[in-house]
C-alpha cells in the first residue's frame, strides 16, 4: 500500500495552478488582462484620493522583429497617491493583499489582480518585476523584485531611493504575449476606458509605435463611495456565522500574551496584587477594560484564582446553559469543573461577554438598513427572542435567522452610497465627445438593489453624427470597466436585443450607439473572468427601464427628425421649382416681369405635408 | 390653283395656331396670376386611367370619361410633374411661336437646357401626352413628332405653311420613293387630287412594289405606307383626305392579329390616344389580309406564337371586335392559330398581289 503525501500549497502556488480562471490563459488573453489590471489599478488608487487620473500604458516588444508570442515590456505609470515603501513588497509581492476588500464600488476586488500579472510575466520571462512610488512627490522608491511562488513572499533583488518630483506609481513586468492577436482588443480597452471615464487622460504608446491618446474631457471626478455595513439581503448563513465570530469572544486562551495584556490594562504590569487587590482594581477600571481582559477579570473571580494560580491552567469551557465553568489544572494534572453561582456579579458579565450581542444589538450595529423598531419587527417575523445573545444561538436558530433575513420584505433598499456611478453629465460629455451624435439621451435610474447588493443602472443612446451607419452598437461596462469579451450570453445585450426597435422608429442599419453602465458593489458575472453579467431579475428590470426610456425619447427625436427632413426637402423643392414656374408662365402669360412668388414661399411653413 | 384656296390654306392654319396659342395664353396666365398673388397654381388635367377611358359608340373611338385629378404646385409629390408640364407648355409655345418642330426624343434633351429634369424618354413622353390632354391637341399641334416615319405617294397637291416655305406647292407622285408625313406635310393646306381612294398598307416593301407597279394609276390611289402600327401625323392624314377630299380608305395588312388591330386603330383609335379626338377614320375599311383568306387563298402561313394568342383573347374583349368582320376574323384566327405575311403572296409571283388580290379584294370593299 502506498503512503498518500499531502503537501500544503501556498496561496501563490494556487493561482499558479489556477492562472486560468484569473484570465492568463494564452499570451493573447494574458497580455490584455495584464493591461487591464495595472490600468485599473492605476484609476482605483487616483479614484480613491480624488486625483483626476494621468495614466500611461506602454507596450514595447524585447525584440521586434521576432515573431508573436514573444516577450513584451508592459509599464503603466499613473498619478495617484503611490504606496508606502513597506506596503510596496507585500501587495506586489503577494496574493490576497489588497486594501479593497470592505463593501463598496471599486474595480478591483480580490487583492490579487496585480500580483498575478507579475506571477504570469515572472513564469514565462523569468524576469523581475519593478515598482517605483512616490507618496510625497520628493522621494521615489524603486522596488525591483521576483516572487517566491512557493512561500507567497517577494524576493527583492534591488531597493533604491531616489529624488523624484512627481507623485504616482509606476509598475514594469515583462511577459510573453501576442500583440498581434491582443492589439485591436487592447486598443477597444483603451478606448472604451476612456468614454466610461471621461475624467482621465489615457495613453497608450503601442509595440508598432502608435500613440493612443484619449484626452480629459471632464473635470469633476464623480464623487468617492463609501465603505458601509452588509444589507440583510445580502448575507448567508455562513456570513452570520463570521459575523458572530468576530463580535462574541471565544473562550480566551490563557497564554502569557494575554496574562500581559490583563496586567497591562489593569495597570499591573510591573506590580503584583492578591485576588482581593486584582479585583477592586478591576472594579475601578472596569469601563475602560477591553473584552477579552473582562472576561479573564470575570474567571478569575469564579476561581478565585490570582495571576501565578491563573497561569497554571487552560481554560476548557464555559457553558453558561449548565451555569458551569471547567478548566484543566496542569499542576494536578486534571480537569476540574464547578458551578458559577448566578448571585456572582460577574457573572452577568461574564454571561453577556461570552454570548455576545442580544440579536436586537447585533442587528442594529452590523447591518445598514435596520433600526431599533425594525430590529424589533423583524425578531418577531423571525421567531427569534430580541434579547437572546446572539452568541447563544444554536445552529438551526442560525439558519432561521438568516432564512427570515432573506424572507423578511420590509427592509429599506441598500444604501446606495457605497456606489459611484458615473452620473448623468460627465457621461453625456464623455459621449458627445466621443461619437459627435446628432441625438444623445443618458439616464441614471435610482438605485436597487439584487439579493441585498445595491446595484444603479447608468444608460447613454445616441444616433447619427460621427457614428458609422451598421450594426448598433453596444458597449458594456461594469464598475467603469469595459466588458470586451463573451458578448453573446451577457444580459445588458438580452435586454437590448429583445427590444422591437421598430417600434422607435430604429432601423437595423441605424447609427446607433448604447452605453450601459452597471455599478454595483458585486457584479454577478457569469464567469470568473468578468467579461458578463448574469441575467438577475432586478437588474434585467432595471436594464430594460432605463432603455426604454431612452428609447423614447430616441423614437420622439427620430419622428421630429423625419418630419424635419421632409420638411427641408420640401422647402428644397419649392425653392428649385417655383422660380422656375414663374418663369415659364412669365413667357406662357406674354408678360415682361415674374409674378411675385416669393409670398408663396414664405408660406411654405404653413403648408401640411402632403404626400401621396 | 386660286389665290382664293391659298389663302384660305393658310388662314385654316393660321386660325389653328392662333387658337392654340392662345389656349397656352390662357393656361399661362392663370398659373402667373395665381402665382402673384401668393397661391399655388394648379390645374386640372384629365385622367388617362384605365376606368377613365370609356367607348364612345357615336363617336366609334375611345374617348376619356369625366374624371379629372388636380395637378398642384401646393403638393410635393406633384411638384416636380407641375413644373415638367409647365416647361413643356412653354416649349410648346415657343415651338409653334417660332414654327419649329421637335421630335419627342428632341424634347427629352431640350428639357436639360432648363433644369427641368425627366428621369428618362418614357417620362417626358408621359408628360407630352398630359399637355395633349389638358389642352385637347394632338402633339403634332404643338409641332412635336414621333421619329417614326411614314409615307404617301399619289397624286395629291399640298400647300406647305411652314416657314420659308409658305405658299409653295408640290404633287406628291413627284418623288418615286414617295414623301415622308412629316411636320411640313402635317400643317400643310390639302389642295387637289384626282384620287378616288386611299390606300394604307402596313409595310415599305409592298409600298414601294405598289409604287412600282402603278397602283396609283390603276386604281386611282393615294398610297400611304403606315410603317407597322399608324404614327398619329399618318392617322390624321388618312383623316384629312377622308374628310377634306372624301376619299375612301381601305387599309391592307398582314394576315394576322396585330395586322386586324393595326387596321382597327386607324379607323377607330386607340385607348392610348382616348384624349384626342381628330386621329380617326370610322369609314376606313379593312380588307385584307383575312384570316378567311389565308385558306381561300393559299397562303404560306407561319404558326402563331403564345402571345399572338393572347392578343386574340386581350382583343375578345374590346367592345370594337363583338361584330362583323372584325369578331369573324378573330375567330377564324383562333382557330386556325396561324398567320401570314403580305409578302406570302409572291409565292405565286411578285405581281400576284397586285394583279389579283388587290382588285379582288377593292372590288370587296364596296360592299363592307
Ligand atoms: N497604482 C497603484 N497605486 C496605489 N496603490 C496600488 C496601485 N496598484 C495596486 N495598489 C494597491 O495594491 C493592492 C493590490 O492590488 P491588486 O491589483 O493585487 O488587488 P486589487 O486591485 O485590490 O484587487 P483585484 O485582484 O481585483 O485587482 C491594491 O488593493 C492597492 O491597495
Ligand atoms: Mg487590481
Amino acid at each position: 500500500m502506498s503512503k498518500e503525501v499531502f503537501n500544503q500549497i501556498s496561496p501563490s502556488e494556487f493561482f499558479y495552478r489556477n492562472r486560468d480562471l484569473a484570465g492568463f490563459s494564452n499570451p493573447t488573453r494574458s497580455l490584455y488582462t495584464a493591461v487591464r489590471e495595472f490600468v485599473e489599478n492605476g484609476l482605483d488608487a487616483c479614484d480613491q484620493q480624488g486625483i483626476l487620473p494621468d495614466i500611461h500604458l506602454r507596450i514595447e516588444a524585447m525584440d521586434p522583429e521576432k515573431p508573436d508570442p514573444k516577450p513584451y515590456i508592459l509599464t503603466v505609470k499613473d498619478n495617484g497617491p503611490g504606496m508606502d515603501s513597506k506596503q510596496i513588497p507585500l501587495a506586489f509581492g503577494t496574493v490576497l493583499y489588497g486594501s479593497k476588500f470592505g463593501l463598496k464600488q471599486a474595480r478591483g476586488m480580490f487583492g490579487l489582480g496585480a500580483t498575478m500579472a507579475i506571477l504570469y510575466g515572472q513564469i514565462t520571462t523569468n524576469k523581475p518585476v519593478t515598482v517605483s512610488s512616490s507618496v510625497d512627490g520628493k522621494t521615489m522608491h524603486e522596488y525591483t523584485m521576483m516572487l517566491d511562488i512557493q512561500k507567497n513572499k517577494p524576493v527583492i533583488m534591488k531597493h533604491k531611493p531616489t529624488d523624484t518630483a512627481k507623485k504616482g506609481l509606476n509598475v514594469s513586468i515583462t511577459l510573453d504575449g501576442d500583440y498581434s492577436k491582443a492589439g485591436s482588443k487592447i486598443r477597444d480597452y483603451v478606448y472604451q476606458t476612456s468614454l466610461i471615464t471621461p475624467y482621465a487622460t489615457i495613453t497608450f504608446d503601442d509595440p508598432k509605435g502608435e500613440k493612443f491618446q484619449y484626452k480629459r474631457i471632464v473635470d469633476t471626478m464623480p464623487p468617492a463611495p463609501t465603505i458601509i455595513r452588509p444589507h440583510p439581503h445580502g448575507v448567508d448563513v455562513e456570513t452570520i456565522r463570521r459575523m458572530i465570530a468576530d463580535t462574541h469572544y471565544q473562550v480566551p486562551v490563557l497564554d502569557n500574551a494575554m496574562i500581559e495584556k490583563v496586567k497591562k490594562e489593569l495597570g499591573l504590569s510591573k506590580k503584583n496584587l492578591n485576588f482581593e487587590g486584582i479585583m477592586a482594581r478591576a472594579e475601578k477600571k472596569w469601563s475602560s477594560l477591553s473584552r477579552p481582559v473582562r472576561v479573564i477579570v470575570a474567571v478569575m473571580s469564579f476561581l478565585n484564582m490570582d495571576f501565578d494560580k491563573i497561569m497554571k491552567i487552560r481554560l476548557e469551557d464555559i457553558d453558561l446553559i449548565h451555569k458551569r465553568l471547567s478548566y484543566y489544572d496542569f499542576g494536578d494534572a486534571k480537569l476540574v469543573t464547578l458551578e458559577m453561582p448566578k448571585s456572582n456579579p460577574y457573572y452577568k458579565q461574564l454571561a453577556n461577554t461570552v454570548q455576545g450581542d442580544s440579536l436586537i444589538t447585533f442587528l442594529t450595529k452590523r447591518f445598514q438598513r435596520i433600526g431599533q423598531a425594525t430590529a424589533i419587527k423583524f425578531s418577531e417575523f423571525a421567531n427569534l427572542k430580541a434579547e437572546k445573545r446572539i452568541g447563544s444561538f444554536t445552529n438551526e436558530e442560525l439558519v432561521q435567522l438568516s432564512d427570515s433575513l432573506q424572507k423578511y420584505e420590509d427592509f429599506l433598499t441598500p444604501d446606495p452610497s457605497c456606489l459611484a456611478p458615473l452620473g448623468e453629465e460627465p457621461l453625456r460629455k464623455g459621449m458627445l465627445q466621443f461619437f459627435k451624435p446628432d441625438f444623445l439621451e443618458v439616464y441614471q435610474r435610482s438605485a436597487s438593489a439584487y439579493s441585498g447588493f445595491p446595484f444603479v443602472i447608468e444608460m447613454g443612446i445616441a444616433y447619427g453624427g460621427n457614428i458609422p451607419p451598421g450594426k448598433m452598437t453596444v458597449y458594456r461596462f461594469a464598475n467603469r470597466i469595459p466588458l470586451l469579451y463573451d458578448e453573446g450570453s451577457d444580459v445588458v445585450l438580452k435586454v437590448v436585443n429583445e427590444t422591437d426597435w421598430n417600434r422607435y422608429k430604429v432601423k437595423n442599419e441605424s447609427p446607433v450607439v448604447i452605453v450601459s453602465h452597471i455599478c454595483s458593489t458585486r457584479i454577478p458575472y457569469k464567469t470568473v473572468g468578468k467579461e458578463n453579467v448574469a441575467d438577475r431579475e432586478e437588474i434585467e428590470k432595471e436594464l430594460r427601464l432605463a432603455l426604454q426610456y431612452l428609447s423614447r425619447k430616441l423614437a420622439t427625436y427620430m419622428s421630429k427628425r423625419g418630419l424635419a427632413e421632409i420638411e427641408k426637402k420640401r422647402a428644397n423643392l419649392y425653392l428649385k421649382y417655383l422660380p422656375l414656374i414663374a418663369q415659364f408662365s412669365t413667357e406662357l402669360a406674354g408678360k415682361n416681369k415674374e409674378p411675385d412668388y416669393k409670398k408663396v414661399i414664405k408660406d411654405l411653413n404653413n403648408v401640411q405635408v402632403e404626400e401621396q | 390653283m386660286s389665290k382664293s384656296k391659298s389663302s384660305k390654306a393658310e388662314k385654316v392654319a393660321t386660325a389653328k395656331r392662333d387658337s392654340l396659342l392662345g389656349l397656352l395664353k390662357s393656361q399661362g396666365a392663370q398659373i402667373y396670376n395665381d402665382l402673384d398673388k401668393g397661391k399655388f397654381p394648379q390645374f386640372s388635367v384629365p385622367s388617362r386611367s384605365v376606368s377613365n377611358i370609356v367607348y364612345d359608340k357615336k363617336l366609334r373611338q375611345y374617348v376619356l370619361g369625366n374624371t379629372a385629378s388636380l395637378r398642384s404646385s401646393r403638393n410635393m409629390s406633384q411638384l416636380r410633374s407641375f413644373t415638367q408640364l409647365m416647361w413643356l407648355a412653354f416649349f410648346a409655345n415657343r415651338l409653334v411661336h417660332e414654327k419649329k418642330s421637335s421630335t419627342l426624343r428632341d424634347v427629352y434633351y431640350s428639357s436639360q437646357a432648363f433644369e427641368v429634369e425627366f428621369e428618362d424618354q418614357p417620362e417626358s413622353d408621359n408628360i407630352i401626352v398630359d399637355l395633349e390632354a389638358v389642352l385637347a391637341r394632338p402633339r403634332e399641334d404643338f409641332h412635336i413628332f414621333p421619329e417614326e416615319r411614314s409615307s404617301v405617294f399619289g397624286d395629291l397637291t399640298i400647300e406647305y405653311t411652314v416657314p420659308g416655305y409658305e405658299g409653295k406647292r408640290t404633287n406628291l407622285s413627284d418623288h418615286p420613293d414617295g414623301y415622308l408625313i412629316g411636320p411640313s406635310l402635317s400643317s400643310a393646306e390639302l389642295v387637289d387630287t384626282s384620287a378616288e381612294l386611299v390606300i394604307a398598307i402596313e409595310k415599305g416593301g409592298l409600298f414601294t412594289r405598289f409604287i412600282e407597279e402603278k397602283v396609283d394609276k390603276k386604281f386611282k390611289a393615294i398610297i400611304v405606307d403606315t410603317a407597322g402600327q399608324a404614327p398619329r401625323a399618318t392617322r390624321y392624314l388618312l383623316k384629312r383626305l377622308h374628310e377634306q377630299m372624301k376619299l375612301p380608305v381601305v387599309i391592307l395588312t398582314d394576315g394576322d392579329v396585330y395586322g386586324e388591330h393595326i387596321a382597327m386603330v386607324i379607323k377607330s383609335g386607340s385607348a392610348n390616344a382616348a384624349h384626342l379626338r381628330e386621329l380617326t377614320v370610322p369609314d376606313a375599311k379593312w380588307v385584307g389580309v383575312w384570316a378567311s383568306d389565308i385558306e381561300k387563298y393559299k397562303l404560306p402561313t407561319i404558326p402563331m406564337t403564345e402571345s399572338d394568342i393572347k392578343r386574340i383573347y386581350d382583343l375578345q374583349k374590346d367592345p370594337r371586335y363583338q361584330e362583323g368582320i372584325w369578331k369573324t376574323e378573330l375567330e377564324i384566327f383562333l382557330k386556325i392559330k396561324r398567320k401570314a405575311e403580305l409578302e406570302a403572296f409572291s409565292k405565286y409571283g411578285l405581281t400576284n398581289i397586285t394583279d389579283i388580290y388587290l382588285p379582288q379584294k377593292l372590288e370587296l370593299a364596296k360592299s363592307l
